[in-house]
């Protein structure tokens, strides 16, 4: 038990510039929609609806994507709509 | 008056007569209720995404509609009781883009 303690003291003081150590700034990342060159969300730009979408063609989240909350919600109604006129769709393989 | 975009898929073996009276169709229900096209777009034959009514193909036609709900309604009707038309979706737009879209076919 000792020893497990003394490595892990050990490990934390590897120092700023440590891979292993977490940097006390957050990384944060913008959404890539909002902001002034983003491009339009629209149900016939399936090049960038095809980006927010997986293999199996599900939606991702946007805790994965970091797009905002409106964008997203914006973004999931678009790719209903491609659905529907077969532009996407519905289960991929 | 609204605007609206509506866009319908017809079957993919259609001679350009039939699509031409499809087309006529609508253009007769618009003017019936005095309403009108503005914008036209032809995406031409695209492989659908998924089969329907066991075609893997088919004609995207767009439109771009000045009117009322009325008409909107008539003529979702119509293409509902219409075998050539596959697939419609009909949307509500606040203005007409001037651009084409990117699907439209550049031959």
């Amino acid at each position: 038990m000792m020893k497990r303690k003394k490595d892990k003291k050990k490990f934390n003081k590897g120092g700023a510039n440590s891979l292993f150590n977490k940097s006390n700034q957050r990384q944060t990342k913008s959404c890539p929609l909002s902001g002034k060159n983003a491009p339009e969300i629209n149900y016939k730009n399936l090049k960038l609806l095809k980006k927010y979408v997986s293999d199996t063609a599900k939606i991702l989240p946007s805790r994965i994507t970091n797009v905002s909350l409106g964008k997203q919600r914006a973004l999931s109604k678009e790719i209903k709509k491609a659905r529907v006129l077969a532009l996407m769709p519905y289960v991929g393989n | 008056m609204n605007y609206y975009e509506h866009t319908y898929i017809t079957t993919p073996e259609l001679s350009t007569q039939e699509i031409e009276s499809v087309r006529k169709k609508i253009t007769d229900i618009l003017e019936k209720n005095e309403s009108k096209i503005v914008k036209e777009e032809d995406w031409g034959i695209r492989t659908l995404a998924y089969p329907i009514n066991k075609s893997t193909k088919g004609k995207y036609s767009n439109i771009y509609i000045e009117g009322n709900n009325k008409v909107i309604k008539e003529i979702e009707q119509f293409e509902r009781y219409d075998d050539r038309v596959i697939k419609f979706l009909s949307i509500k737009i606040k203005k007409i883009p001037e651009e084409n879209s990117e699907l439209v076919k550049t031959a």
